[in-house]
């Protein structure tokens, strides 16, 4: 059986009750030693070593604690269809987080410099610059001072100016 | 004694302070939010009353409605915690004319503290060593030549403030403007007073705290310091004492600063006078004092074998603190890391979310401060504190490994953590030779997230994988009380 995280596909092979796992070159002998759903806990044997991790799912996230360090794994089908979900074409701004417009210190049609502010959102009583990925100008401008958005939600878009010419 | 108290805050320090509470045999009252309505301190707490929505401003800093509540439940006292309305002299002085008992300081000595201004100004008269600057300060003219007087760089910090909102350090004249207006925001946001102040920003400076604790009968005395270098946004995020820079001298020196400091302002209940150390110097100055109880009072409490919010509650009923400043030691070396919902490879942004997984390390020296249990949601309404992990053992180095293995057995899914972030600080040598300063994270340590999976991670997630794709074969000829779960059918699976 074949899966895929992270672009990287791990393949398991039964073989008695442990599995054969590859992933490119690297190749172990894996078995499911314990697993406790109340904990989400899985207690294995990889090359020999005894491991405990914890498993969380969170739609095609898995939230994977082992050896003390955390990943968040995105699982993909096959096609990798999936893949490449939080890419927006270039200038397309989104709100990293949850929370409120405090400025907006352009309108639309203005030209803009990479680096400069366009937008401030506040967060968690932080404020958040948007700030310009590049020389530009304002294609459109979505929000609003004071208006709340949500995380990855457009707020701007700024077009390159070569792309005008 | 008090009979009742009612907890003018949320989180961790909510659950603290309701612990405290209890082992005085008094009974609690929380406070909540529209947000927070199954919050672990609204099910910790004897009674809980609903103030409001989801905004601070509508709830945690609504001094009316949180007054009203205390009376209509008949509590005798309010403790604030910290942050929201913990420095707030009006509210003091509104719960103190409801008849009530505020548990901190009186409303006269948060406002001669509460403003940084008027208090480098107390200071100053009072003999305390203060860092060079200017206040009062208005219109922008007025902020470029005061600036350019000290010299830049300068920090720009609200008057109000505390803990890191509002300020700024600007590099460079041209840089003033913006970063007045940001400052002025923040300050208005977050503390309802734009007042802002200016002074010299000093280089590889320390944070030296020291904790100071008086009761009504004018008895004051200081319980150590603690070192909180280790910053982020000037925010602290590790915390540790004795620090491991002061000789005996050095700390005899700022502990009686900081009284006279205290004493300055007629202070009673717990308080900290922050100041900014200089280590190629070994000088310190006054930077401020925390009219209330600190984020990082657990440190303070495993070294001294003190309960700070016990002792609040009891001074703040009239009981003389016992302790003289010779009686006072500390024992061994405690450390604390905040465990923050954010993300250190994406500049530190809050992460929220729904903790899918919250397990806490337990063990010999370990304490775990926290306000959230799995299945809790982590709002972008509050601060994204999750837990503080306090350690305390016998030296520095026995303290840094117990806080090593702590963190590792800690488990936080559904939000990303700082707890790699802190791992890394950790280890550092520079760490381990006490040499951090509070802008070390920005200038000096060099932390990347793991680039790529570690190859148990990802067999880890297989075999969680695996198990769904076993339970979907199945599900057929089963009766699964929860058929979802991916968990139910690893047992047999593994035959």
């Amino acid at each position: 059986m074949k899966l895929t995280f992270d672009n990287t596909t791990i393949d398991l092979l039964p073989a008695g009750k442990s599995y054969r796992v590859t992933l490119g070159e690297k190749t172990a002998t894996a078995e499911i030693l314990r697993a406790d759903a109340e904990r989400g806990q899985i207690e294995f044997l990889l090359g020999g070593e005894r491991l405990t991790a914890y498993v969380s799912f969170d739609n095609a996230k898995r939230w994977v604690t082992i050896n003390g360090q955390t990943f968040v794994l995105a699982r993909q089908s096959g096609s990798r269809k999936r893949g490449g979900s939080h890419q927006h074409a270039a200038g397309e701004l989104t709100a990293p987080m949850p929370g409120q417009i405090r400025a907006v210190n352009v309108s639309e049609g203005e030209a803009v410099t990479k680096g400069q502010t366009l937008i401030i959102l506040e967060a968690m009583k932080m404020e958040i610059r948007i700030q310009a990925p590049m020389d530009g100008v304002v294609k459109s401008l979505a929000v609003k001072v004071g208006q709340t958005v949500e995380r990855e939600q457009n707020l701007i878009i700024v077009e390159s100016q070569k792309s005008q010419v | 004694m008090f009979s009742k108290i009612l907890i003018a805050n949320r989180g961790e320090i909510a659950v603290r302070i309701i612990r405290a509470c209890r082992e005085l045999g008094i009974k609690t009252v929380a406070v909540y939010s529209d947000a927070d309505k199954n919050a672990l301190h609204v099910q910790q707490a004897d009674e809980a009353v609903h103030i409001g929505a989801a905004s601070p401003k509508e709830s945690y800093l609504n001094a009316d409605v949180l007054i009203r509540a205390a009376l209509a439940s008949q509590a005798d006292a309010i403790h604030p915690g910290y942050g929201f309305l913990s420095e707030n002299a009006s509210f003091a002085a509104a719960v103190e004319s409801a008849n009530l008992t505020f548990i901190g300081p009186s409303a006269a000595s948060i406002r001669a503290m509460g403003d940084k201004a008027e208090s480098k100004i107390r200071m100053k008269e009072a003999g305390v060593p203060t860092v060079p600057g200017a206040e009062g300060l208005d219109s922008l003219p007025e902020f470029e030549s005061a600036a350019r007087e000290i010299g830049y760089p300068i920090l720009v910090k609200a008057s109000a403030g505390g803990g890191g909102k509002g300020m700024r350090i600007v590099w460079e004249a041209d840089d003033l403007p913006e970063e007045i207006d940001a400052a002025r925001r923040e300050a208005l946001h977050a503390f309802g007073d734009d007042r802002l102040l200016i002074e010299k920003y000093i280089a590889d400076a320390h944070h030296i705290e020291f904790q100071v604790f008086g009761d009504k009968h004018g008895h004051l005395v200081h319980l150590f310091e603690r070192e909180c270098s280790v910053q982020r946004r000037h925010q602290k995020i590790i915390e540790e004492t004795p620090s491991p820079l002061l000789t005996p001298e050095l700390r005899k020196q700022m502990g009686e600063a900081a009284v006279k400091a205290a004493q300055a302002v007629g202070y009673h209940n717990a308080g900290t006078i922050e100041f900014i150390f200089d280590p190629q110097l070994s000088t310190f100055y006054f930077l401020e004092m925390n009219t209330r109880l600190q984020v990082e009072h657990p440190i303070t409490e495993l070294t001294t074998g003190l309960d700070l919010v016990q002792w609040q509650i009891r001074v703040a009923a009239g009981e003389r603190f016992p302790y003289a400043q010779e009686q006072l030691t500390q024992r061994g070396h405690a450390i604390e890391c905040r465990v923050y919902a954010e993300d250190p490879a994406s500049g530190f942004l809050p992460s929220t979310g729904k903790l899918l997984q919250y397990i806490e390390p337990r063990g010999p020296g370990i304490r775990v401060d926290s306000g959230f249990r799995a299945g809790d949601e982590v709002t972008h309404f509050y601060d994204p504190l999750l837990a503080k992990l306090i350690v305390h053992a016998e030296n520095r180095q026995a303290a840094i490994r117990k806080m090593q293995t702590a963190l590792r057995d800690f488990v936080v899914h559904g939000v990303v953590t700082n707890m790699d972030f802190m791992q890394a600080v950790l280890s550092h040598p520079d760490f381990a030779d006490g040499k951090v300063s509070t802008r070390w994270v920005e200038n000096t340590l060099d932390w990347k997230p793991p680039s790529a999976p570690s190859f148990e991670s990802l067999v880890a997630a297989a075999f969680a994988d695996l198990a769904i794709a076993n339970r979907q074969s199945k599900i057929e000829n089963r009766n699964e009380p929860d058929p979802y779960s991916p968990w139910k059918t690893l047992h047999g699976f593994r035959n």
